[in-house]
């Protein structure tokens, strides 16, 4: 049941920063790309938690990783507009002046992330080692990128 | 009044030949040549990564086998200048090709070159000091079965009076010692007294993390009364991370700390960023039971002076 109401707020949160691109058209771009972050690192957790064995390995749970993963990969990119380099941000300089380098990660993880969401089928990694065998290779792009693309507080 | 002037010309004299002498360098005795192990290229390759060579002399963002190709070439600027990583490749003119085990052990141990002056302390060892003669061998056998590759890397940028090598002489009077940091565990009840001293071996000597964990004064030695403790980021912008028990990292268990240096995740499920990229994957070929020692050694610190 625990289980199953995190995969549901995460699949939640997923939905809602859709919204939130639409429907608060004020919020800057660094409020969302925090907020799509934010859902990553919640994904992350999950999934991470259960290849620990630290949480027990569902499916659904699975699904919902992935999913989650999936989503902000293909849209967290959107979120780097000229001049939103300033304010509350750990974005590095180098996303804008070196921005081919930063999309080439950012192919990196929706790549990985497609992969694993296609693997993932309609019920979710049968099992734990297939969760590990998709759900590894998207956490591998994390630090690629926070290593030359994000900044230290 | 000749009197006078000689005496003080005596004293003036014998003040530059106590200051050239105190800046002069000092390179490891006979005896101590002598004494150095025999090395061992496969046990060198621990000491490789440990040690966190490729992290500086590799190509910048090498990942997997171009960590191997050490031609150099990356720029650390700092307070005193842009430091240029150099060549140490297994080349013989531009890398170290050419050096004798008594050229290597002097420059990990005492930061003296082949030709008998200062390295300066961008190659961290103050640090290295603390290793055993028989890593710097072992790894210096390893080095040598790593490719050589051609093309020295330029020389630092460096203002006056930080130009003058000579006067690294007197920095490392001040500030480098084989002394070990931390002399004992806090709170040592129940841990392992050996799995301790294996983690302050490599935090204090091979790994070198006081080296941008710890801050530095003026002149850019190591405030040891704040070891650990965090640090202003001495090449680029932002603040290293305090691991001391008072810090960011109170909260981890050791296990949480032997995670991120094999995984690169924080307990939050954060990555490793910016440098510690390149540390985390070294920390990572390491064998695990180095990783809880060094998370042994660092739950057990004492907590650092306030800033």
């Amino acid at each position: 049941m625990k289980i199953l109401s995190v995969s549901a707020c995460l699949l939640a949160s997923v939905a809602y920063a859709g919204v939130v691109a639409v429907a608060h058209a004020a919020d800057t771009p660094v409020d969302v790309r925090k907020s799509i972050m934010q859902s990553v690192g919640a994904a992350a957790g999950l999934g991470g938690g259960m290849m620990k064995g630290e949480v027990t390995y569902s499916p659904a749970a699975g699904k919902a990783a992935i999913a989650t993963m999936n989503a902000a990969a293909h849209t967290f990119g959107a979120y780097f507009p000229e001049g939103s380099d300033q304010g509350d941000t750990t974005a590095a300089p180098a996303i804008w002046s070196d921005a081919a380098g930063f999309e080439a990660e950012l192919i990196k993880f929706s790549s990985a992330a497609s992969a694993a969401a296609a693997a993932a089928g309609k019920d979710g990694p049968a099992d734990l080692d297939a969760f590990k065998a998709s759900f590894g290779p998207v956490l591998g792009t994390c630090k690629a990128c926070h290593e030359g693309y994000r900044v230290k507080k | 009044m000749n009197k006078l002037a000689i005496g003080l010309a005596v004293i003036a004299l014998a003040g530059a030949a106590a200051s050239w002498v105190l800046t002069g360098p000092n390179p490891l005795s006979l005896e101590d040549v002598a004494a150095l192990p025999a090395g061992e290229a496969q046990q060198g390759e621990i000491v490789f990564w440990a040690a966190g060579c490729a992290s500086c002399h590799a190509a910048p963002g090498a990942k997997g086998e171009d960590k191997l190709v050490l031609a150099g070439g990356l720029r650390l600027t700092t307070p005193f200048g842009t430091f240029v990583a150099p060549n140490v490749s297994s080349h013989g003119e531009d890398g170290i090709g050419n050096w004798s085990a008594q050229d290597f052990a002097n420059a990990m141990l005492r930061g003296v070159s082949p030709d008998g002056g200062h390295y300066y302390p961008a190659f961290p060892y103050a640090s290295y000091v603390r290793m055993t003669g028989q890593d710097v061998s072992d790894l210096f056998e390893f080095m040598k079965t790593l490719p050589a590759v051609a093309g020295a890397a330029p020389g630092h940028e460096l203002a006056f009076p930080f130009s003058i090598r000579r006067g690294l002489g007197f920095w490392k009077w001040m500030n480098v010692s084989d002394d070990p940091v931390v002399s004992a565990p806090e709170n040592a009840a129940g841990i392992d007294t050996n799995a301790w001293q294996l983690g302050r071996y490599l935090v204090e000597g091979a790994g070198h993390c006081g080296e941008c964990h710890t801050p530095r004064d003026s002149l850019g030695g190591l405030d040891k009364s704040r070891w650990l403790a965090g640090a202003p980021a001495a090449a680029g912008d932002g603040r290293v991370p305090g691991l001391d028990p008072s810090s960011d990292l109170g909260n981890w268990s050791a296990a949480d700390i032997a995670y991120y240096l094999e995984s690169g995740f924080t307990p939050e499920y954060d990555s490793v960023g910016g440098e510690m990229v390149s540390v985390q994957e070294n920390m990572a070929r390491l064998p695990a039971s180095y990783r809880q020692a060094i998370a042994i050694y660092l739950k057990t610190l004492p907590a650092a002076a306030a800033d």
